[in-house]
């Protein structure tokens, strides 16, 4: 079969995953005004993509609670400046993103700017493939062997990877969250792809020689 | 010697396509008119694990909640700045 062959392609097959949610309006102009409950409403709405979001960056439970904690909490301390110039969604996931940012900066884990987080070292990058024959990805990659997978990303890939291909978000929206540009989110998304077919083959390959 | 086939292609061709994949991509083109694809097996291959890894990806819709003790937390820490606020503006009226 070859490529064009193909069942259907990821973009135009891409289901959209922040569509609007009935009652998030009201409760985002309650919660600005002061509504504790309406806040409460917010959270639960979006409690699970806040937290999934901090948990695939940081891969360690009680790290990421902590984070979706003071995202939330930055939420409700800001929430009177959202205008909806965006999708409130986005605006969230860009505190988020922020969030996350913060505290790997604070690790000190490699002294990480975004511009380095979207721009991991040659050595952490993919390479082109070229010439490298029945290396294909074989069978199906199950969940789990995926999530690790991701795990396994440079942060900067990570997080466009999740952004766009798991959680949907647009390139507009990403290049938005980031502060990069269009073309940066594009070419992080193409690379945090290549990447992680190479590390799917080299899982495979490790299972094959076992 | 063997000779070679004019239709294999090169690292050149396969290098060449890699980079403008991307945006065939992001412009949903169809790659089944890609003559590059028609000859070459290794960028085929490639292009097809590309696709499957974006399909794959929405496996990993989140799944999990936080703990309730999170929400407790942040309950409480509103409190205290709700607190800390009424507290901070009586002072104020009262200078």
């Amino acid at each position: 079969m070859s490529a064009g062959q193909t069942e259907s392609k990821p973009a135009q097959h891409h289901l959209r995953r922040n569509p609007p949610i009935v009652g998030e309006a009201e409760a985002i102009a309650a919660a600005q005004a002061g509504d504790e409950k309406a806040f409460e409403t917010l959270y639960a709405l979006h409690k699970r993509r806040v937290y999934s979001l901090c948990l695939r960056m940081l891969g360690n439970v009680a790290a990421a609670e902590d984070l979706t904690q003071d995202a939330f909490l930055q939420l409700y301390r800001k929430i009177g400046t959202f205008r909806g110039d965006s999708a409130f969604s986005t605006w969230l996931h860009r505190l988020a993103v922020n969030v996350v940012l913060m505290h790997l900066r604070k690790k000190g884990l490699p002294q990480i700017s975004l511009e380095e987080a979207l721009e991991p070292s040659q050595d952490d990058g993919p390479r082109k493939d070229i010439g490298a024959r029945d290396l294909r990805l074989s069978g199906s990659i199950d969940r789990v062997t995926l999530e690790r997978a991701v795990e396994n990303l440079p942060p900067g890939y990570r997080l466009v990877f999740v952004l766009h291909d798991v959680e949907g978000y647009e390139h507009n929206e990403i290049a938005d969250m980031l502060s990069c540009s269009i073309g940066n989110s594009k070419s992080q998304l193409h690379k945090a792809r290549m990447k992680l077919r190479d590390l799917l083959r080299t899982g495979q390959r490790k299972e094959a020689a076992v | 010697m063997t000779e070679k086939n004019p239709q294999e292609p090169t690292m050149t061709d396969c290098a060449d396509f890699q980079d403008r994949l991307p945006e065939l991509f992001e412009t949903n083109a169809n790659l089944s008119d890609e003559e590059h694809l028609k000859h070459c097996e290794n960028c085929t291959a490639l292009v097809r694990d590309l696709e499957y890894i974006a399909q794959q990806a929405k496996l990993l819709l989140p799944i999990h909640d936080p703990s309730p003790t999170v929400w407790d937390n942040i309950r409480s820490a509103i409190k205290n700045d709700a607190t800390q606020n009424s507290t901070s503006s009586s002072a104020r009226s009262a200078t």
